[in-house]
């Protein structure tokens, strides 16, 4: 016989799931349609339906430390299937939350995220930081130009300078430039260190993630492992991702097979904007190229196509669930994380189009824009949904590496 | 009544065209009966001939020889006539085809090789029904001497209250009487019931002040509180009944039959009458003989039954993994006293109890039953009792471990509600220990939704003990029965007060006692309420047909009785201990006395009459023995290789219907079988069969209803005591040198009628291989 589990249901986690979208958990009445019906679901000990009575035990152990949640698609198959009117897809789409929430540090960060009474301040905050940033690039320009001197002085040949603004010829067009707004070196000062605080908190998240997840599929029986072994863990990691890239997983879903598409779309444009974003760096630091681009280097085609991707495949995400409704429950944390994706691609295609059309001060103001929601999705990257990148991505490792069948 | 004779044949439905209609009309014919044939008799030309003839005075005892007497049973309907319909639809030309039993050539005719099965059979029934008109009668109603339509209900619960409530809406007088000192019963003990309206979501007071009210507003019942049946004697429509105040002494106290080991004397045999009855009467000292009438008793026509059900006790061995000598450890019916006293408590030490475990099965084993006498209520009164965990404090939390969640039509939204709150946890599961831990206890279950082995910390537990029927204890009704005061066949019914919960709910073992609630199943208020209705309706309808000298049932409307030749009863005392219905009380001498309107005319005591002098008007021994004698048993003497005859007594309720339905599905089988259709099994008498046997015939089966304990007897024993008669007969046919296989029993279904065949068949097989019966041709 197996150890003894003592529940110990909390009923503030049954709530906070109600609140995240799992406002259902309590209807299902354990009858398995949806375990039968997922497509994605492994045979042995098949999720959802163990996880909706853990849910509806308020069994908070039993889900965040629980791989499964993050192999489920939401593909809506259990939710369309079952009797009782439960969503089984919502209710594991409100444990994955709080797994996030759960898993990031410091929490405050991830209830503003959750919490739309917050939005104003996880708003304003980056936007007033930015108005900052522009006010002292655009008015004190000559100042800064002064301390940078004073500060790095003749280091690297002189070769730093406060101003990235092209070199214009007398008398030549002025090239509107948004490094003249917000200055690139304020921009990076911002984004590089929130990609460390990012990568930490991420990192301290995952640890204790993988060790739970181990111990929870060692304690149901879900694995044939009984040690974690990060090397074996890391090959599987590598031959997992051409799954994800080809959305294999997410293809084999019924309901809303028309979200596999979008969602493909968007995280390329992510995959292209990221490489966009390390060549521009290189060029800038290695080369001294500070751009802005001509329109026929391959590098502004990189960034065009996964721009107007990541604006289609965003705006044809909040579509469908606009269109759902009822299908598929669309939480806060859903409509947060979609805006700021949808934002991010307009305001980048929209910079980029007024600064082409010379309409200077609409271009500055968009590029404002921009930098406020890269800045929100960024920082909130470890607490919002789009941690399920990290997530999900090492669950799915690890259910390759446990053999998860 | 000075019988005429006549014979209708109907040719219609394949009749015409399968036998040979001309003689088929010398049978009668021959005896000097006017036989008249009709190609579609059931017509509305038809029956206007026969009416003709009848209204012309030239007929009153009809044979119809056409479909079975299983329908158009209100076409052939002729006042005041005897009417014998002859099976040769469905029992003649629809099971046995031409294809399968040509026609005879007219050189084939006569010619001693060659019969025609089916005519011969045909034939023989033209002469079965024509002879039993010679021997039956046309029923008269049996009057009671005195008669009185007033119900009398025992019990003043919900049950009791909602019966008299139906009952006295109707007109009729109706007197509760109630043990303890307010009416209410057990619902009036509790917090809240289960929700009886839309949307079924939330508990509603209880209803019982409601009842009481409606009640004392009606002037047509009478309240009898801090009273008790002391007797009732009598039969329907002319109960007197005897009161008295509980625990009281009064010579008018039912008298027990005598202990079985009272009935013998030292060396073990059997004790006469008389000094039986001098034993009996020293065993009930001080007690009256159920034949002395209360002269001051008040009368009655009908009794509805709702004394109701008390708490089980879980003790002992079974239960003690449960922990329930613990004090934390209660009864779902100690919660709800706690509960309807106010916030939920532990019984230790007055602390809230915010965990609560209610568990709805003994569990340990593999075996999932629930608690005895749970029914679906226990779930029910679970998911109640789980909301007064969660209305008394915000942070309750209720555990339901259960291995059946019952929630019956609407109360299902109850359970689906219940489902929904936050703080209330279902899993199914058997529990295999509770146990003492720290403050509180520690549940534990296995094969649960959560997985192999659950542990939950609780500050109280509570079982689920089920509702057990108050007869299951006590006799409770105190009937002046010779068979006792009781129930005397409830162990197959579980204790409950019942006699064929599926097919006549509400019917007792004791006509004109009707049982609603939950002395007869476990029953929540709603569906007590309901049944108390179905009883008052049963009740009405027995003091109705008992008024018109009718049977109530199963037999409605029928208005023969069971009639004694008294001049040569051996006071035996069969019938009196054989009659699943305690209709019989026999006195001192041991002389029956017959109750009619208790009788359920099954004649069980006609078959168990070893004089043979219990007759019915039109179903005695000698109108059934006079069929058997009608059936022309073919010899050597009339044939090279005479045929094979066969009689099957078969049971008119379920095995007669799924003969008919072979009929109708035309599947053949033995052409040599007459049947002879009986009220019941019981009613057999083994002289049918003696008789048969020694006129030639090669065998007799008997088919009746399954017995035991998934009965279908629709008179509880019948098939059960024939099928011991017929073993008895084997030792007296093997004193005649005749094979004890010359006699079987079958038991069928009505829905197993593809099997008859088979079983008739293998029967007929049987006996043929044994070779025909020597005696025939005697």
């Amino acid at each position: 016989m197996t150890e003894k589990y003592l529940a110990q249901p909390d009923l503030d986690f049954i709530a906070q799931l109600r609140e995240l979208g799992g406002e259902t958990l309590k209807k299902c009445y354990q009858c398995a349609t949806c375990s039968v019906a997922c497509p994605i679901a492994p045979e042995d000990s098949p999720f959802p339906r163990k996880e909706m009575i853990a849910a509806s035990w308020g069994l908070k152990d039993r889900l965040i430390k629980n791989g499964d949640i993050w192999l489920c698609h939401q593909c809506g198959d259990c939710t369309d299937l079952c009797p009782r009117g439960a969503a089984p897809g919502d209710v594991l789409s409100a444990v994955r939350s709080a797994a996030i929430t759960e898993y990031a540090t410091p929490k405050v960060f991830a209830n503003a995220v959750n919490d739309p009474k917050k939005l104003p301040f996880v708003i304003g905050i980056p936007a007033l930081w930015f108005a900052l940033l522009a006010f002292i690039t655009t008015q004190m320009g000559g100042t800064m130009e002064k301390i940078f001197h004073a500060v790095f002085g003749d280091f690297l040949g002189g070769r730093l300078h406060w101003s990235h603004s092209p070199e214009v010829a007398e008398g030549a067009e002025k090239i509107i430039a948004h490094a003249d707004f917000v200055s690139t070196w304020f921009v990076d000062l911002t984004f590089v260190p929130t990609a460390i605080f990012v990568t930490v908190v991420f990192f301290l998240g995952l640890k204790n993630f993988l060790n739970d997840i181990h111990e929870n599929a060692v304690l149901e029986g879900k694995t044939d492992k009984t040690t974690l072994d990060y090397k074996a863990f890391f090959q599987a990691l590598v031959r997992i991702i051409p799954t994800v890239l080809k959305h294999d997983k997410f293809n084999e879903c019924e309901a809303n097979k028309d979200r596999a598409t979008p969602h493909m779309m968007v995280l390329y444009s992510f995959i292209g904007l990221f490489i966009v974003t390390a060549v521009c760096g290189i060029m800038l630091y290695v080369f001294k190229n500070a751009g802005p681009y001509p329109q026929w280097n391959p590098i502004k085609w990189l960034a065009n196509i996964a721009g107007v991707a990541l604006v289609i495949g965003s705006g044809m995400m909040i579509k469908s669930r606009l269109d759902k409704g009822k299908n598929q429950l669309t939480a806060y944390k859903d409509w947060f994380i979609l805006g700021v994706v949808f934002a991010l691609g307009l305001t980048g295609m929209l910079s980029e189009m007024t600064r082409l059309a010379k309409m200077e001060y609409i271009t500055y103001f968009m590029y404002y824009l921009h930098l406020i929601s890269i800045f929100l999705l960024f920082f909130f990257l470890p607490y919002s949904k789009m941690a399920h990148l990290v997530y999900r991505l090492t669950a799915m490792a690890y259910a390759e590496y446990g053999n998860r069948k | 009544m000075n019988k005429k004779y006549g014979v209708y044949i109907c040719t219609g439905c394949g009749i015409g065209d399968v036998l040979d209609m001309e003689a088929l009309v010398d049978v009668p014919d021959d005896e000097g009966v006017n036989c008249t044939t009709h190609p579609f008799l059931c017509s509305k030309e038809g029956v206007e001939l026969i009416q003709k003839d009848v209204d012309d005075g030239k007929v009153n005892a009809m044979v119809i020889g056409a479909c079975s007497r299983r329908v158009n049973f209100d076409v052939f309907n002729f006042e005041g006539c005897i009417v014998e319909r002859t099976n040769l639809r469905e029992g003649v030309v629809w099971p046995h085809s031409r294809e399968t039993y040509p026609k005879l050539e007219e050189d084939q005719k006569d010619d001693e090789e060659h019969f025609d099965p089916i005519q011969m059979k045909a034939e023989d029934y033209i002469r079965m029904g024509m002879i039993r008109l010679e021997k039956v009668k046309l029923p008269e109603p049996y009057k009671t001497a005195s008669f009185s339509k007033k119900i009398l209900v025992l019990g003043g619960g919900v049950t009791g209250m909602s019966a008299a409530l139906d009952a006295a809406k109707t007109g009729y007088n109706v007197t509760i009487v109630e043990k303890q000192n307010a009416l209410g019963g057990y619902a009036a003990k509790l917090r809240s019931q289960m929700p009886v309206a839309e949307p079924f979501e939330s508990l509603r007071a209880p209803i019982v002040n409601d009842l009481i009210a409606e009640i004392q507003a009606m002037s047509n019942i009478e309240v009898k509180t801090a009273t008790e049946v002391a007797r009732i004697a009598g039969q329907p429509g002319e109960f007197t009944v005897t009161f008295k105040k509980p625990g009281e002494k009064i010579p008018f106290d039912v008298p027990f039959p005598l202990p079985e080991e009272m009935l013998v004397d030292a060396n073990g045999k059997e004790l006469d009458a008389e000094a039986q009855h001098v034993k009996y009467l020293e065993y009930n000292e001080g007690r009256k003989d159920i034949l002395q009438l209360d002269p001051d008793g008040e009368l009655f026509g009908a009794v509805i039954l709702a004394a109701g059900w008390r708490p089980a006790k879980l003790a002992g061995e079974n239960y003690a993994h449960l922990g329930v000598d613990l004090a934390d450890v209660i009864t779902n019916d100690e919660f709800e006293q706690i509960a309807a006293k106010g916030k939920i408590v532990r019984p230790s030490d007055g602390k809230e109890a915010k965990n609560v475990v209610f568990i709805q099965s003994p569990g340990k084993d593999e075996d999932d039953a629930d608690f005895e006498y749970a029914g679906s209520v226990t779930s029910q009164v679970a998911l109640k009792q789980a909301r007064y965990v969660r209305d008394d404090y915000a942070d309750g939390k209720a555990y339901v471990i259960y291995q059946h969640m019952r929630t019956p039509g609407l109360q299902e939204y109850f359970y689906k509600s219940m489902q929904q709150e936050d703080g209330v946890f279902l899993t199914k599961g058997a529990v295999t220990e509770v146990a003492k831990k720290g403050d509180g206890l520690m549940v534990t279950a296995t094969n649960t939704l959560l997985g192999e082995n659950l542990g939950i910390q609780a500050d109280l537990v509570v079982v689920a003990a089920g509702m057990v029927p108050v007869t299951k204890d006590d006799p409770i009704i105190n009937l002046a029965y010779r068979q006792g005061p009781g129930f005397r066949d409830n162990d197959i019914f579980g204790q409950y007060a019942d006699s064929n919960y599926i097919c006549f709910p509400y019917e007792t073992q004791r006509t004109g006692v009707y049982a609603a609630g939950a002395i007869r199943r476990a029953m929540t208020i709603e569906e007590s309420i309901e049944d108390a209705t179905g009883a008052a309706l049963k009740a009405i309808q027995c003091i109705e047909s008992a008024n018109r000298g009718m049977a109530v049932h199963p037999r409605s409307g029928d208005m023969t009785y069971p009639e004694f030749f008294f001049q040569r009863c051996t006071q035996c005392k069969r019938c009196t201990v054989e009659c699943p219905f305690g209709a019989l009380d026999d006195d001192e001498k041991g002389t029956p006395k017959a109750n009619p309107t208790r009788c359920r005319r099954c004649g069980t005591c006609m078959g168990a009459c070893p004089e043979r002098i219990i007759s019915f008007a039109d179903y005695t021994i000698d109108s059934i023995g006079s069929q058997i004698k009608a059936v022309k048993v073919p010899s050597e003497d009339d044939y090279s290789e005479p045929p094979f005859r066969f009689i099957a007594l078969v049971c008119e309720n379920d095995a007669f219907p799924a003969l008919d339905m072979v009929g109708m599905n035309k599947i053949d089988y033995s052409p040599n079988v007459r049947v002879i259709p009986v009220r019941c099994l019981g009613s057999v008498n083994t002289i049918w069969i003696k008789d048969a046997l020694a006129q030639g015939m090669d065998g007799v089966i008997l088919i009746g209803c399954k017995h035991g304990d998934d009965y279908q007897c629709h008179f509880m024993k019948g098939s059960e005591l024939a099928e011991v008669r017929v073993k008895k007969i084997g030792d007296a046919l093997s004193s005649l040198a005749l094979e004890e296989e010359r006699v079987a029993f079958a038991e069928v279904a009505i829905d197993e009628y593809d099997k008859l065949p088979g079983i008739i068949n293998a029967f007929v097989k049987e006996v043929e291989d044994l070779g025909p019966n020597p005696f025939k041709g005697f």
